[in-house]
């Protein structure tokens, strides 16, 4: 975990901001003239400021309300900052009721002939919608924006969903000039913070005590008739926490990054307990055990986990006459994939249940892991479930019940967890779907205890090419080719593929090398998942060799060479993405036409990497007229610190050279 | 014959929450089966129009998924707005066999609202199945009602169910009342298409059997251009509660100008005043034309708002006046309304917009277009103005909506003109280049690109991007250079000429391959077409070259000190009905080389039987572009 934790490091740079209101309304002329971000000038708009404050109402019918406040100023340099008009508030509808949001002072400032112009917002500028059974959207688009003119506006949300407390995101993705956030949290809640992206905000804590005045209406007692108006206040202690951070720069997208958000600078709560008064301490969850606990206690996990007999018949008659133990793991295994089918929904808990998923023969990857545990254990093997965090959730930081939504099954051999996710026709154990390739899991052992797995693979995966050709006089090369995938490499393939037709997928393959000419192909193993992809296939290719004058030049790698490094930025900032550790491998052997004599072939080359982070071999020699070239390349890590990006980049580099350089053919 | 299809019809449904066979994956024949992912077993769509405001579709569809890649063309939804509702949505689903699996309900149905990102907001809804299936292959029956009070917009129909899916069986039934007036166009009623026709005075029938699945093919043309289609249209219908009568293009264009754009036009009186001053003494209407265009530009942007008759109506210019804000039909309209306070005319004109060239129906009028520009009439040609962005040059569309029939909405009447088409002429890229080779093999250079007509279009969009973004698209660009170090960028852009120019210092290691003393290299380091399309064993279709360019490239190549040519390509020329390609590589005797390039592609509609003719050309473009000299040391 700790390496997870500095591959989160961003540098933000604090520098002492200047004097500046931080009120709304206090727009000046000389903010409106400015024309680019002094800090980012190539940025399309920044938020000069954005200040949060969420504290607690109470009333005696409602209780306690979570009322987030939050006031912000956007400056707009260009027009591809004209987005930031359009603005969307989220907010929840559940049993509670719905979440109430509400905007306001919402202005547009220009200058116009030297004077600051007022547009605000109307309400035929605000829409509501609904976009899901519980989920609502507030839009809002501001008046009269142009290059230049500065936006600000205050959302008001309350809640009655204090799990649901807000996050607050220091980091845009413009640059943020000043970003504040004030929490007043009662006595009687208890939140966990977090942070994600190592920020380093200033923090300041104080505590008051506050006092509710509030007034109800008693029935009348004894015989008496009617209802009384009463006084009351509540008094409580308040904990009041300040969070500043200034300067930070725009989120910036690149490519082999797993998702950004992980790396976005944010503030997180996280509900721990709630101590009302006259009631005991209840708690949410404070550590990983509690939260595992907390999940697993859920009716909707624990509860489904346990329930047996729904398939008891099928899963006898799928074991019928296997003894070994990796047998009866794969039938099982394979059983499940094969009735069940994912709704692509990620979820931790059941939402139709496990019985019914099974009847229905579909169910989220909750129902179907969790059915896969059960049949494991029914057949006497250790199996438990495993929590994660796909992809597209972000890595969970901290314990918390929201930080995972996905469950797969883990079986437990000695010191050994193999890793099961039935949700794909194509996964294979150890083998998961990408999305769920994240970091880390929680294994939830029987009465609840919890243990942190690694989910990253750790063996590299293959993809084995053998090519045996002859080369024409006339250039063109025929002959025969082998690619085999495994693991990854196959699974890969699978999802891709397995549904495309062989018409398309020649038509893909010659499309992608140009001048490739592919017959006889065969595809094995496409859906016997025990044994890697392979494919055969006649070839003749018309441009992988090169004739000028009385000479030729080739890559021995043909069609399939690299050419282009794949890293081109200068500097990286978030840590390299490979999803799994791979080995490429080239078994090449070509025949020269008649009448030619090998001139020069390139040198044989080895390069590593430093930390074992991966290597290359590349081997060629000439026996008459026969070329042999063998070439391993292997990248043992799925995800690079970013402090070895040049250390890859160069290594791409040595690599692109060596797929590129040629063999020289000479006519005798 | 009516009587026989609805006996049909009864026949299948009867027995249909049986085991039944009709549904039966397994008697698909296997010509329907062949490059399918589904099969639309039967398909009957039949609208009822009862009155000017009250039109009726009942859909049933059934149709076989074959595999994964046929779940989009489920389509298990129906919208619905305020003035049209879904009094029926349910669906069935039976496993390989035809027996039945499960039946959904509509409350089994999502509802969703169908804004979408660039949407800020529409009363547009949408119910849809979110299927999840349990088995392949499986057949889904789907079933809606769905009323409306819109008339404007008949559902059109086709027997094409979109490519790699087959049709079994495809119906449709439109009634309606005699004095409404049923206007239709038959585009490719070919023979093959074997299609029954039933006509009377009151209603009229197709059946469409046994449609095979045809593949997407590279570079085919629009589907309207090969599938038959029926178009409807009524001469008196209704549009959210607007009435409106039109037999031709030009009663439908008075009745759009009447109803929906007349009272629209007010623009305030001090904004009147300031564009008054704005405009000075200018009298030229093109000019003044230019200062508006460019006055919106800077005071407006794009934001979507559909509701209700927002849908079709424009909001009012006073209101965009205010705001600052709207959508396309909006901000046409605004930038027609201030030319109008200088008297200058200009026209409100509907279109279909995108990179893929869609025309009206230009014989047969009835509501069409999916976006709206302004044209702007002017001495010798017609000037179109894209007013929904703020950054195109005046009069100057790109390839969003050129060389495409429009509806132009004049005060007294629609007419269809086409917009402005881009030639391979106009098309021109010339690019001037030169570089030096170290005797590593690395090479220094600069480059001079100027971009016109719609090459300016793709590539003036680089002003507007910060240097990072800069970079990384010229890397794209020339990624055929690897390691490629951009040095220095300076862009020009005449927007009133429409030219970009782009000067550029760059360098790069290792461009040349360096093995045993020899330098290898394409000398033609910046413009290397590499594109080739698909083989196919066999074409179905003709094929288009939507839009025409020329390249034109000079190429000095500075040799590294103490290296000699030893072998250089000969170049190439060619010329064919699909354009011209000539390239030639020049020992210049000074340690210089030169490459010289042309390469024009003509725009056209070809024969299938030509393909493989273009596709060759193309090959050898891919193959000379980067074709190589060695270097080898003197001495």
């Amino acid at each position: 975990m700790r390496t997870l934790y500095s591959m989160l490091f961003i540098t933000v740079i604090t520098v002492n901001t200047y004097s500046q209101s931080h009120d709304l309304g206090d727009v000046t002329i000389d903010e409106l003239k400015e024309k680019v971000c002094p800090s980012d000038t190539s940025a399309p708009a920044a938020v000069l400021f954005t200040i949060g404050k969420s504290h607690f109402d109470y009333s005696h019918e409602e209780g306690f309300e979570l009322v987030t406040e939050i006031f912000t100023k956007i400056k707009i340099y260009k027009k591809e900052g004209y987005g930031l008009a359009d603005q969307v508030v989220s907010y929840y509808s559940g049993n509670r009721g719905s979440e109430k949001v509400g905007v306001s002072k919402a202005v547009t400032f220009n200058l116009v002939n030297n004077k600051i112009e007022k547009s605000k917002l109307k309400g035929d500028g605000e829409f509501d919608e609904k976009t899901s059974k519980n989920w609502m959207r507030k839009k809002f688009t501001m008046p009269n924006v142009k290059e230049g003119s500065i936006i600000e506006f205050k959302i008001e949300i309350k809640s009655h969903y204090i799990h649901n407390f807000p996050d607050w995101e220091f980091q845009k993705r413009i640059p943020v000039k000043y970003t504040e956030y004030t929490t007043y949290i009662p006595e009687y809640y208890l939140y966990n913070t977090y942070f994600k992206g190592v920020a380093s905000p200033e923090i300041t804590k104080d505590g008051k005590s506050r006092k509710i005045d509030y007034t109800y209406l008693e029935e009348g007692v004894n015989g008496h008739l009617g209802t009384t108006r009463r006084n009351s206040t509540l008094e409580f202690n308040e904990s009041i926490t300040k969070y500043v951070l200034s300067n930070v720069p725009a989120l910036k997208q690149e490519t082999y990054v797993n998702n950004i958000d992980n790396y976005r600078l944010t503030l997180l709560h996280e509900l721990a307990g709630t101590r009302y008064p006259n009631s005991p301490y209840e708690n949410f969850s404070t550590d990983w055990e509690s939260v595992v606990k907390k999940i697993y206690d859920n009716e909707d996990f624990g509860s489904e986990l346990n329930k047996t007999g729904y398939f008891d018949n099928d899963i006898d008659q799928a074991l019928t006459g296997l003894t070994k133990p990796e047998e009866r793991v794969a039938a099982i295994f394979n059983f499940v994939k094969e009735r069940m089918n994912w709704d692509g929904t990620n979820r931790v808990n059941c939402e139709a249940g496990v019985r019914k998923a099974y009847q229905d023969r579909k169910g989220n990857s909750s129902e179907i892991n969790l059915m896969l545990t059960s049949m494991l254990r029914y057949a006497g093997f250790d199996a438990n479930p495993v929590l994660l965090s796909t992809r597209s959730n972000g890595i969970s930081l901290y314990p918390s019940i929201t930080s995972f939504n996905y469950v797969i099954a883990g079986l437990e051999l000695e010191n050994q967890v193999v890793l099961l996710d039935a949700t794909s026709k194509y996964s294979v154990p150890d083998i998961l779907p990408f999305e769920s390739l994240n970091w880390f899991g929680r294994i939830i052992r029987k009465g609840g205890s919890s243990a942190l797995i690694d989910l990253m693979p750790k063996t590299n995966s293959k993809d084995i090419i053998n090519i045996m050709g002859s080369i024409a006089t006339t250039g063109e090369v025929s002959g025969k080719i082998r690619e085999q995938y495994f693991d990854y490499n196959a699974f890969y393939f699978r999802e891709l593929y397995a549904s495309v037709s062989t018409d398309s997928y020649i038509e893909k393959l010659e499309k992608k090398h140009q001048g490739l000419e592919v017959s006889d192909y065969a595809l094995q193993n496409k859906l016997d998942l025990s044994k890697p992809i392979i494919e055969n296939y006649a070839f003749t290719s018309s441009n992988a060799v090169e004739t000028i004058a009385d000479k030729m030049y080739f890559s021995p790698f043909l069609f399939f060479s690299t050419t282009e490094n794949p890293f081109k930025q200068e500097v990286r900032e978030y840590p390299i993405d490979f999803i799994f550790p791979h080995q490429d491998k080239f078994n090449v052997s070509l025949n020269i036409p008649e009448g030619y004599v090998v001139e020069t072939l390139p040198q044989n080359k080895a390069i590593g990497m430093p930390d074992n982070i991966g290597n290359f071999k590349f081997n060629i020699s000439n026996t008459g007229n026969q070329i042999q070239m063998l070439f391993t390349c292997d990248i043992n890590q799925a995800i690079v610190n970013p402090d070895k990006y040049e250390i890859l980049k160069n290594f791409f580099k040595e690599m692109v050279t060596v797929q590129t350089e040629k063999i020289v053919l000479k006519k005798i | 014959m009516k009587i026989q299809f609805h006996l049909i019809f009864w026949a299948i449904f009867t027995c249909s929450y049986a085991q039944n066979p009709t549904y039966s994956a397994l008697t698909i024949p296997d010509s329907l089966k062949q490059n399918a992912n589904a099969v639309v077993r039967y398909s009957k769509i039949d609208i009822s129009i009862t009155s000017r405001s009250a039109m009726k579709t009942k859909v049933i569809r059934a149709i076989t998924v074959l595999n994964e890649l046929g779940l989009q063309d489920l389509e298990l939804s129906e919208n619905y707005d305020k003035s049209t509702s879904v009094s029926k949505i349910e669906a069935t689903v039976y496993d390989s066999f035809g027996k039945e699996l499960k039946a959904y309900k509509r409350r089994d149905f999502k509802d969703v609202s169908v804004a979408d990102g660039f949407s800020v907001f529409s009363d547009n809804r949408e119910l849809y199945l979110d299927y999840t299936p349990t088995t392949y292959p499986f057949t889904m029956v789907f079933e809606s009602e769905v009323e409306t009070s819109n008339t404007a917009f008949i559902p059109s129909w086709t027997p094409f169910e979109g490519y790699l899916v087959s049709s079994e069986y495809s119906e449709l039934v439109l009634n309606y009342k005699p004095e409404l007036n049923l206007r239709k166009k038959e585009i490719n009623f070919s023979a093959k298409y074997k299609i029954e026709k039933l006509e009377n005075s009151s209603s009229i029938h197709y059946v469409v059997k046994n449609l095979t699945a045809k593949k997407r093919e590279e570079l085919i043309v629009g589907s309207n251009d090969i599938f038959p289609y029926v178009y409807f249209a009524i001469e008196k219908f209704s549009l959210e509660g607007v009435e409106g009568t039109a037999l031709n293009w030009k009663e439908l264009g008075q009745w759009y100008y009447q109803a929906l754009l007349a009272d629209t036009e007010e623009i305030p009186e001090e904004t009147q005043l300031k564009i008054k001053k704005i405009v000075g003494d200018e009298k030229d209407p093109v000019e003044i034309a230019r200062i508006i265009y460019k006055y919106v530009q800077e005071k407006t942007r794009y934001v979507s708002i559909q509701i209700g008759i927002g849908g079709w109506k424009p909001m009012l210019a006073k209101d965009v006046d205010k705001l600052g804000y709207g959508d396309c039909k909006a901000l046409t309209n605004y930038t027609r309304s201030l030319l109008k306070i200088f008297n200058i005319p200009s026209y409100f004109t509907l279109v279909y917009a995108g990179n893929k060239i869609k025309n009206f129906t230009t014989d047969f009028a009835f509501s069409q277009g999916n976006h709206a520009i302004l044209a702007l009439p002017t001495s010798n040609e017609m000037l179109w103005l894209e007013c929904t962005s703020q950054v195109q040059p005046f009069g100057f569309q790109g390839d969003f909506t050129d060389d495409r029939f429009t509806l132009v909405v004049k005060p007294d009447g629609g007419e269809i003109v086409k917009t402005k088409t881009f030639s391979e002429e106009d098309n021109v890229t010339v690019l001037n280049g030169t570089y030096q080779m170290d005797t590593e093999g690395n090479i220094v250079g600069k480059i001079k690109i100027t971009s016109k007509g719609l090459s300016y279009d793709n590539e003036f969009g680089k002003l507007r991007l910060n240097r990072d973004n800069q970079v990384k698209k010229y890397k794209e660009e020339f990624n055929t250079i690897n390691n490629l170090k951009i040095n220095k960028i300076n862009i020009s852009d005449d927007s009133k000429g429409v030219v970009f120019e782009e000067n550029l210092e760059f360098e790069a290691e290792g461009y040349a391959q360096n093995s045993a003393g020899k330098l290898m290299f394409a000398l033609n380091a910046f413009d290397q077409n590499s594109e080739v399309p698909k083989k196919y064993r066999t074409r179905e279709f003709p094929f288009q070259i939507q839009r025409g360019f020329t390249n034109q490239d000079e190429i000095e190549i500075v040799l590294p000190e103490g290296y000699k040519v030893e072998a250089k390509p000969n170049g190439i020329e060619q010329k064919n009905e699909f354009g011209y390609y000539k390239i030639e590589f020049l020992d210049l005797n000074n340690g210089k080389l030169k490459c010289l390039r042309k390469l024009v592609l003509n725009k056209g509609q070809f024969v299938k039987e030509k393909y493989e003719e273009y596709r060759k050309f193309r090959e050898l473009i891919a193959k000379n572009d980067n074709s190589k000299v060695v270097l080898s040391k003197t001495q």
